[in-house]
């Protein structure tokens, strides 16, 4: 096993887990103040400091981020903590820990990524290796246009106009939200028809994603093509008479699969930013739509949470890319042996 | 730029041009003839000529008192909300409202009108910072090299996977809660995340470039090293300095509208993304009020498309290899 290379990709994790959740405990901090302590201490004096209540969720916040201690010391603690995943609690939720609140919303917010991403991934790459195999393919010619002007505009955006569409289309359609609320309001996966009414629901923020993402992978993957059909090793496929498509797969797609993932890992971050802003607009009940709510109601510990998730997310997913990349590139084995 | 030799022949209209002054001969004519075949870039700034255009034309042509008042959002709102309560968002054209008003009675194409300065003000601010910081970064990393190198390659490299945007909701939630940010504030908050970007792409740039025996003659002939990066260096780089520009600011654009959408812009001035946003709020397609949502949508999409296809454009001029088969 390249080792070298192993080494250097774990090393990148934890240096960019340190990096963000140094920025998660300081970036708040860049207006001078501790946003966090004085929410807290204003809603103690709102509420009152004789109730006994208000005393304990005090003394729990200050026990947890130490605020008499110095800088360094509650720096230490929280990367300590944050790195453990021990996030705190929430403050308007109280005292539901972070961690309870993020289990309830990550399920649908890596659902909806995760499928939607291998989707365009796939979709686009494919389109992309045929458009430039099957080269002046009208039809083919003629779906792109339109997928390439969408690949300019954020996700959300073209959300916003599906809704408007599907609206004007069919009124009873679900816009909104992720399931059918039933009479508990709890989702009961054993329900046939709860388990349709999810995907109803998805179906909109999922091709938001998709149809968008789709251009990005299509350009890539045949820029990519373009060089590798140039290439000697193409040239003597032909020339022995292999059959097309074991030319287009095995040699032309393979090839030029390789940068595609190395542009999935780098894109990566923005992807996941679009998917926060498209559950906003379909106020879909995953971390997006969490932190919507953390936000209008100055609930840091929330806040803080769900950006630490996801850049943790983001950089495992990262990490897991690089690590079978060997596997997809038997070239990076040989070189650093 | 090289001479192209195909579309001599019938460029009477050209030739007439070029025979002017040496100026536009030399500089003019082989830019215009360049883009008669990167038909993208043309696109591209036409899409902008129109938006600019349009704010123009309206600022000459439009009641001026409700641009002003659109303007100096808070009076906007203000009025909104105390004298026109109750007036209900209506669309009919021939009212004196083109594109109608919206929940608080106000005027949806002053408003669109205000907005899109405003807009490419906040992407142009960030964008132009972010290139900047990147840019000194990049010369610094790859001219210093060594451990300053590593330095700045493992921070823009740890950087990346973090999602952009959730940063900089931390940013922005804690500056100024409650009140939200003025839209130049925001501007500076994207700048924040701006340059990892540029940083990355302009230093492998120059990596090359540095390496080329132009810059090798320079430096044997005795130029001085800032002298080799403002006079060899520069203007090879020029191309890719200015895709990331485009790429930042549409970057810094989606960034201001993602934040906004969250309500965390600048809520009473009329950005493109503060009216995405207060749609979002009241659910204004539920309501049936598509004609308040589509304008921004429909500034934006050409917006965002014109500055793809700028990009675009930009990396067939920056990589010659794109360039289209004449």
């Amino acid at each position: 096993m390249p080792w070298r290379y192993i080494s250097g990709r774990l090393l990148m994790f934890v240096i960019t887990i340190w990096v963000a959740s140094t920025i998660v405990f300081f970036l708040p901090r860049v207006s001078g103040q501790n946003p966090l302590a004085e929410k807290i201490y204003q809603d103690a004096q709102r509420g009152g400091y004789q109730d006994p209540a208000v005393q304990e969720r005090v003394r729990v916040f200050e026990q947890k981020y130490g605020f008499d201690k110095p800088l360094w010391q509650q720096y230490v603690k929280f990367v300590y903590d944050v790195v453990k995943f021990d996030l705190g609690r929430s403050i308007y939720l109280w005292p539901k820990s972070v961690n309870e609140i993020l289990a309830e919303g990550i399920i649908w917010t890596l659902s909806l990524g995760l499928l939607t991403l291998l989707l365009a991934f796939l979709v686009g790459s494919t389109m992309g290796a045929l458009l430039e195999w099957k080269r002046n393919n009208w039809g083919l010619m003629v779906a792109m246009a339109p997928i390439l002007a969408l690949s300019a505009i954020p996700f959300f955006i073209f959300g916003l106009v599906l809704q408007l569409l599907v609206f004007n289309i069919d009124r009873e359609y679900p816009l909104v939200y992720g399931y059918q609320q039933g009479v508990l309001g709890w989702p009961d996966w054993s329900d046939w028809s709860f388990i349709l009414s999810v995907l109803k629901h998805g179906l909109l923020p999922a091709l938001s994603i998709t149809m968008v993402s789709l251009g990005g992978w299509a350009m890539g993957m045949r820029g990519m093509m373009v060089t590798t059909k140039g290439e000697d090793y193409m040239v003597q496929a032909e020339a022995k008479g292999l059959p097309e498509r074991i030319m287009l797969t095995k040699y032309a797609v393979r090839n030029s699969l390789l940068p595609q993932v190395t542009g999935l890992t780098l894109a990566l971050g923005l992807i996941v930013s679009g998917v926060v802003l498209v559950e906003i607009v379909f106020g879909y009940p995953g971390v997006g739509g969490q932190l919507v709510q953390a936000v209008s109601r100055s609930d840091y510990p929330t806040i803080q949470g769900i950006v630490f998730l996801l850049a943790f997310g983001t950089a495992a997913a990262t990490l897991v890319l690089d690590l079978t990349y060997p596997l997809l590139d038997p070239r990076i084995k040989s070189l650093s042996n | 730029m090289e001479q192209v030799q195909t579309d001599t022949p019938t460029m009477s209209w050209w030739n007439s041009l070029a025979t002017r002054s040496e100026f536009t001969r030399d500089r003019v004519v082989p830019i215009l003839r360049y883009m008669r075949r990167n038909r993208l870039i043309v696109f591209g700034l036409g899409a902008f000529v129109a938006l600019t255009l349009f704010v123009t034309m309206s600022y000459l042509f439009y009641e001026q008192e409700d641009l002003l008042q659109e303007r100096h959002g808070v009076n906007g709102l203000v009025k909104a909300a105390s004298v026109q309560a109750n007036q209900k968002p209506s669309w009919n054209p021939w009212s004196g409202y083109p594109l109608g008003t919206d929940v608080q009675g106000r005027d949806i194409y002053a408003a669109v009108v205000v907005g899109i300065p405003l807009s490419l003000r906040i992407g142009l601010i960030a964008a132009a910072i972010g290139v900047g910081v990147g840019m000194v970064l990049a010369f610094v990393a790859a001219y210093v090299g060594g451990v300053v190198d590593a330095v700045i390659r493992t921070i823009v490299d740890s950087l990346i996977p973090i999602p952009g945007l959730l940063v900089l909701v931390l940013v922005a939630t804690s500056l100024n809660p409650g009140q939200g940010l003025t839209v130049d504030q925001l501007a500076f908050v994207i700048a924040v995340l701006a340059w990892p970007g540029p940083a990355r792409v302009i230093r492998s740039q120059v990596l090359v470039i540095r390496e080329r025996g132009y810059v090798e003659m320079a430096r044997m002939s005795g130029t001085s090293a800032l002298g080799i990066i403002f006079k060899e260096m520069m203007p090879n780089l020029a191309p890719y300095a200015l895709a990331s520009f485009v790429a930042a600011v549409s970057g810094s654009i989606l960034a201001s509208i993602g934040l906004e959408s969250l309500g965390l812009g600048p809520l009473d001035s009329p950005t493109l993304g503060s009216m995405i946003y207060w749609n979002i709020f009241t659910s204004s397609v539920l309501l049936g009020l598509w004609y308040w949502l589509l304008p921004p949508i429909i500034v934006l999409v050409v917006l965002f498309v014109g500055l793809f296809m700028i990009s675009a454009g930009l990396d067939e001029v920056a990589n010659p290899r794109l360039r289209r088969r004449v």
